[in-house]
């Protein structure tokens, strides 16, 4: 029982950053039907960028975090003027192969500055390492903090794109590009900031997530897989979807490392994405489409 | 004398049904104009008919065969062939290789004839040629052979389509609006190929058309479609004055006076 | 006039195999390695090109059946004893057959879709060549028997190196004359308007197992020429960078076009090499690579051939729209943005 509710806690506590992995990928998903196969690298940037300021620099956790997120949004931006808008034109299946291209121009950049292969920047912890105890249920502080700050930013997301204007323009673009356009809205440029959100979220999550796991230049392929693996459990369209794709995948991860074998924890996510896109292609909570002949 | 049949044949997707209950046969040689507002489900009858979606109730017959449910590339090997409201020429082909696509199932190199290159193989790629390029100086389109397919204007387009719809000798030919798009001389040249189609080659056309000219034109029977049901069927003439019809485009004569007083 | 002609793309492929040919007179053993690698990425290019250039189904699997296929020839020399001559065969089939199955899916999925499926199943696969340790050896690879020539008078890197042209010229011709065949069309039919190829009688699901298995098998001999050739194997050699490569070599060459497979392949394999001592070099070069093609010159490298070279008879199934279509598009939509337009078309 101790182990169970063990793995399930800590697969909640993962479950959180696939969450916000997938809801970046949806969100640019969602307006844009692409998905951004440079999204993990983001996610690298994000943390890589808080090793450089926190670590390497000296300065203050919030800041470096702030600091860290800002590097990603901007990075969005640029993916956005480089791989979609150009590319466009062509075909959506070009504009994934200039994703892949961005994420290995990052992910060389990554390697580049920050190491070689094999190389593993460990980020230091933020609070003290000693467990917490909830009655039964041991959860080191440092996941707890973690967890709740990706929360909020999941919640901080939520009010975005429900109370700000910002957020109801991306909304309307993404249902209906063709009237957002007639309403005055320069389409252009809120799939630029779509982008750049969808960025950030990566990038927060990739801090969030430093003192939990070793960094490297790689790191960003393994996080996309997951965080896709969770959109598309949850509905590549759907926001919520995300949030529920991540959790789950983060509980089923655990309890099949402490119920089969601790290697199999890797190939979930690929079983979950091939299995979901055959048997439910819309995901959990995702809407059905029709095509039109 | 039917070769095709629809009979109670309804579908719906998600809440809306778009169609309802719907019986209509259509005969040899015969062109049949399918009209009716925007939403009366013209389109998904065809795509019923062709394969594309099972109808969820109702029975198809083409030649003699229930056909519902069957895959589209069956249905269409039995005769029936297709246009479609958005241009679907290979953009990635010649206009020559996109006929000679037509002919599909009228030529039989499998993979290892192909790869080997056998002689009989290089025989029917240029029968295929050949007949293809026969097809498109029927239209008067034998200059376009060796145009990528992407490279003809809207208007051309369609015809190709339509030539490219013949090249395999189908019994029937469904067209979903040809004339959407083209010009008024062309619209005439489309009447008169029709017409050519149907008297020369004895090929059923049924031809969904918003041109009302056109459909009134060259039918030989009409049938009119709304929300989803037929509410009218017969010679141009009749359905021109059925009050059904009329109400179904322009509303009841009574809404009109009621605005106005 | 005839001169013309010879600056074509037959001069040009005649040209590369029979510098091919007589590269073993010259070479030293590292140069005659790497021509080696330029054949075997030659015969990959063509299978992928076939599958993702003509068929236009989005495919990220090539590189794990290529692992497949490497995997299954060593691991039957060094499990079973079986000689290459007998391996090399039964592990091309089995990494067709496999491929094959992958037509399933993609009955049901397209675009987006088909691709992370088969993203998945690509890393599933590499996760099965890491764990199960049993049988492959796991994370650090095996050494393989070289392939034994016996009878031929050739020595084992030359014997090899023959063998890998025979096969790229085979497969090459193959490719050629499917592509330009019924099937071929047939292929490129499905790309451009499946709903339109259907009508026309073309089986979906028959033409797109087609389109997977040529491309397995096409995988899976490179993979079975590749492990003799390297005399080892590990799951390094078939990863996310491996598929990639690949992509960018069809992109670059040209989609839809069998010299253009050639083309990137060969130019590609020599960026490698030139660029072998620093990976973070290779993976910026190939994702800016992959970048410039997208935005200039989607097409690949054929178009420019076919505009500079009046000999250079290709035929049109190169993807995507070209030139040509730009007037007869929703033109009258002049000054909007390409994302203002496809909203427009999109609608």
């Amino acid at each position: 029982m101790l182990m169970l509710s063990y793995l399930m806690a800590t697969g909640i506590t993962t479950g959180a950053f696939y969450a916000l992995v997938a809801l970046g990928i949806v969100i640019v998903y969602k307006s844009t039907e692409v998905v951004n196969l440079a999204h993990g690298e983001l996610f690298m940037v994000g943390g890589m960028l808080a090793y450089t300021c926190y670590v390497m620099a000296g300065i203050p956790y919030i800041p470096s975090l702030v600091l860290a997120v800002a590097g990603a949004f901007v990075v969005g931006i640029l993916t956005e003027r480089i791989a979609y808008r150009p590319v466009l034109q062509h075909g959506l299946a070009s504009v994934l192969v200039a994703t892949i291209g961005v994420s290995f121009i990052l992910k060389g950049i990554g390697r580049h500055i920050w190491g070689g292969k094999g190389d593993y920047l460990a980020f230091p912890p933020i609070v003290s390492p000693e467990p917490i105890e909830f009655g039964n249920i041991m959860i080191m502080s440092q996941q707890l903090v973690v967890l709740l700050a990706a929360m909020s930013v999941m919640a901080g997301l939520a009010l975005f794109f429900k109370c700000t204007r910002a957020g109801k323009w991306m909304q309307a673009t993404a249902s209906n590009p063709k009237a957002a356009m007639l309403c005055g809205l320069r389409i252009d440029r809120i799939y630029m900031y779509t982008f750049a959100v969808g960025a950030a979220a990566a990038g927060a999550a990739g801090v969030l997530m430093a003192p939990l796991t070793h960094l490297y230049p790689d790191v960003g392929f393994v996080l996309f897989i997951k965080g896709l693996a969770a959109a598309v459990l949850g509905g590549l369209t759907s926001i919520p979807g995300a949030v529920l794709g991540g959790l789950l995948l983060g509980v089923i991860e655990q309890l099949a490392a402490g119920y089969v074998h601790s290697s199999v924890q890797d190939v979930v996510p690929f079983l979950i994405i091939m299995l979901a896109l055959s048997l439910l292609p819309t995901g959990l909570l995702g809407a059905r489409g029709l095509r039109k002949v | 004398m039917s070769i095709l049949s629809v009979d109670g044949v309804s579908i719906a997707f998600g809440g809306v049904r778009a169609l309802d209950n719907v019986t209509a046969s259509f005969g040899a040689g015969e062109i049949v104009g399918i009209i009716g507002p925007n939403g009366a489900g013209k389109t998904t009858l065809l795509n019923v008919i062709c394969g594309l979606n099972r109808p969820d109730s109702g029975d198809i017959r083409f030649a003699d065969r229930p056909i519902g449910g069957m895959k589209p590339n069956r249905i269409a090997g039995m005769g029936l062939a297709r246009t479609f409201q958005r241009s679907q020429l290979f953009a990635g082909m010649s206009v020559l290789e996109n006929m000679m696509t037509g002919l599909h199932l009228r030529s039989r190199a499998n993979l290892f004839a192909a790869a080997l290159c056998t002689g009989r193989m290089r025989e029917e790629e240029s029968e295929l040629a050949a007949r293809a390029r026969e097809a498109l100086d029927y239209v008067g389109f034998a200059g376009f052979a060796d145009r990528p397919g992407n490279a003809l204007s809207f208007g051309q387009r369609r015809i190709v389509e339509i030539a490219r719809t013949l090249i395999s000798d189908p019994k029937i030919v469904l067209l979903d609006e040809p004339a959407v798009g083209l010009s008024l001389n062309r619209v005439a040249e489309l009447d008169q190929l029709l017409r050519r189609i149907r008297d020369e080659k004895g090929v059923t056309l049924v031809m969904i058309e918003h041109v009302i000219r056109l459909v009134m034109g060259v039918s030989d029977r009409v049938v009119v479609l709304n929300c989803g049901q037929k509410i009218a069927e017969g010679r141009p003439e009749e359905i021109r004055k059925d009050p059904a019809v009329i109400e179904a485009y322009l509303g009841k004569l009574i809404d009109a006076g009621r605005a106005a007083s | 006039m005839s001169l013309q002609a010879l600056a074509g793309n037959r001069s040009f492929l005649s040209l590369l195999f029979g510098a091919l040919l007589v590269l073993p007179a010259f070479a030293n053993e590292y140069w005659l390695f790497v021509g080696n690698l330029m054949l075997v990425y030659i015969i990959l290019a063509l299978g992928l090109n076939i599958l993702v250039g003509f068929a236009g189904q989005l495919a990220f699997a090539n590189a794990a059946i290529y692992g497949i296929g490497a995997y299954g020839t060593a691991l039957l020399q060094v499990h079973q004893g079986w000689s290459f001559w007998a391996a090399a065969p039964v592990g091309a089939v089995l990494a067709m057959v496999i491929g094959t199955l992958l037509a399933f899916p993609a009955l049901r999925l397209s675009g987006i879709f088909l691709a992370l499926a088969t993203l998945a199943f690509a890393q599933a696969t590499q996760w099965v060549l890491w764990h199960w340790e049993s049988v492959t050896f796991g994370a650090g690879g095996f050494r393989v028997p070289a392939p034994n020539f016996g009878w031929l008078p050739v020595k084992g890197d030359y014997g090899v190196y023959f063998l890998s042209l025979a096969a790229a010229l085979v497969l090459l011709l193959f490719a050629w004359r499917i592509t330009r065949s019924r099937i071929g069309r047939a292929f490129v039919a499905m790309r451009d308007g499946e709903i339109a190829a259907q009508a026309l009688g073309i089986d979906l699901l028959t033409y797109k197992a087609m389109a997977f298995a040529l491309s397995s098998f096409y995988a899976g001999i490179a993979g079975a020429l590749y492990s003799g050739l390297l005399g080892f194997v590990s799951p390094e050699g078939f990863d996310l960078f491996q598929m990639i490569i690949q992509k960018a070599m069809i992109v670059v060459g040209g989609l839809g076009s069998v010299v253009g497979s050639v083309i990137g392949a060969s130019l590609l394999v020599y960026l490698m090499e030139i660029l072998r001592e620093f990976k973070s070099t290779q993976e910026i070069v190939f994702g800016c690579l992959l970048v410039c093609f997208m935005i200039f010159q989607p097409h690949g490298l054929v178009v420019s051939m076919k505009r500079w070279l009046p000999g250079w008879e290709e035929p049109l199934h190169l993807v995507g729209r070209v030139a040509a279509d730009a007037s007869t598009r929703s033109g009258s939509y002049k000054g909007a943005t390409p994302t203002e337009r496809r909203a427009v078309e999109r609608a």
